[in-house]
């Protein structure tokens, strides 16, 4: 219990600053996400790390919930809470305050400028999640089934990504169960 | 159905914070694989008229812009026209509220089968396709096209400093992001 503000107050300093740096969305994160929870805090095993990013993946919700699963498995409720808002709040307290502002600017030069020149960037981002998480997982399955879904997702991009989750997984647990993995 | 949305903003028929609160607590436990931006365009504007096309446009430009989930940036952005302030907080709270719940309700199940091999190789399984995902999104993304090739190379030193060398995030995008954005300056007919 006593260690239970610090855990807070650690969730707080990682999560509140990722929040103005998520360009492009949550997905732009993962990498950092991953070297702040399992090497610098130790708050999950590179195990628990896939695990909790599997989860979060197969839940609903706008952009990513990672968050608040590491809050969850570091403080229970209240660190779920913390590292909720300490995601969210900073970014939106941002979009609210400049949505007004924004408006005047539509149009112009800088608009359009920032608009493309993070774009290449938020890209960059995404890419470098999927391989931190890869990395965090191992395992020559798991790159294979990564590798598979990639190439049948750019090739049918309408297709449901959760029939694709439930498909790869009932065949993991297939090889498990005749001890294959 | 134009004029609706309107009133919804200056007051004369405003929606109620409960209702706004039901909504988006339905869009968020139904907006599966991120793409809540597209779901809130069916259910706010197509199906409720709380605000009109144009309106809509320049919220999900902004939503790209601003740091953060596209989807919560949008939903501060209607929150805010439809109640200021408070309807901001109770529309984010009503769109995170749900999926919450759910997660967190996942991941407890799982920590009571966690001992089971099988558990695991599911979830494997399940994180490799979601892996696959997030590749088949960033590669959607990549510039691509003669064009293009500064920012190409924007991506590929983002990848590589991120994602291979891993280096922190924050000083990369410090780094970086004032040549992308030079770079879309110098463009010739940006603008």
């Amino acid at each position: 219990m006593p260690g239970d503000w610090r855990s807070l107050l650690a969730l707080i300093l990682v999560f509140g600053p990722l929040s103005l740096f998520s360009i492009g969305g949550g997905a732009s994160l993962l990498a950092e996400i991953e070297h702040q929870a399992v090497a610098v805090h130790h708050w999950t095993t590179h195990r628990e790390f896939a695990d909790l990013f599997a989860i979060s993946r197969a839940a609903p919700g706008p952009g990513t919930m990672l968050s608040t699963l590491i809050g969850w498995k570091v403080a229970g409720w209240g660190g779920a809470l913390t590292a909720t808002i300490a995601l969210y709040l900073p970014s939106s307290l941002l979009v609210f305050g400049v949505s007004r502002v924004w408006g005047r600017w539509r149009g112009s030069l800088w608009h359009g400028a920032i608009e493309q020149g993070l774009a290449p960037i938020a890209a960059g981002l995404v890419l470098a999640g999927g391989l931190a998480v890869l990395q965090a997982a191992g395992g020559a399955a798991v790159w294979t089934a990564a590798a598979v879904a990639t190439v049948i997702l750019l090739r049918w991009p309408k297709l449901n990504p959760l029939i694709l989750f439930g498909i790869s997984g009932v065949l993991f647990a297939i090889a498990a169960l005749f001890g294959h993995i | 159905m134009a004029e609706i949305s309107q009133q919804g903003a200056s007051g004369a028929a405003p929606v109620s914070l409960a209702a706004m609160f039901a909504a988006f607590f339905r869009l968020g436990v139904t907006s599966f694989g991120g793409g809540t931006a597209a779901w809130l365009y069916r259910a706010m504007v197509q199906r409720r008229h709380w605000i009109d096309d144009q309106a809509y446009l320049a919220a999900v430009g902004l939503s790209r812009v601003v740091p953060g989930s596209a989807g919560v940036n949008l939903t501060v952005q209607v929150g805010q026209r439809l109640q200021g302030g408070r309807g901001a907080i109770v529309a984010v709270l009503g769109l995170l509220s749900g999926p919450l719940f759910i997660v967190i309700g996942l991941a407890a199940g799982f920590a009571h089968i966690a001992g089971s091999s099988m558990a695991h190789a599911f979830l494997d399984g399940v994180a490799g396709a979601a892996i696959g995902l997030t590749f088949a999104t960033g590669l959607v993304l990549v510039p691509r096209g003669r064009a293009q090739i500064g920012q190409l190379m924007i991506t590929i030193a983002t990848v590589i400093s991120v994602g291979v060398l891993r280096w922190p995030m924050l000083p990369v995008i410090l780094c970086l992001a004032p040549v992308g954005i030079g770079l879309a300056l110098l463009r010739p007919g940006h603008g």
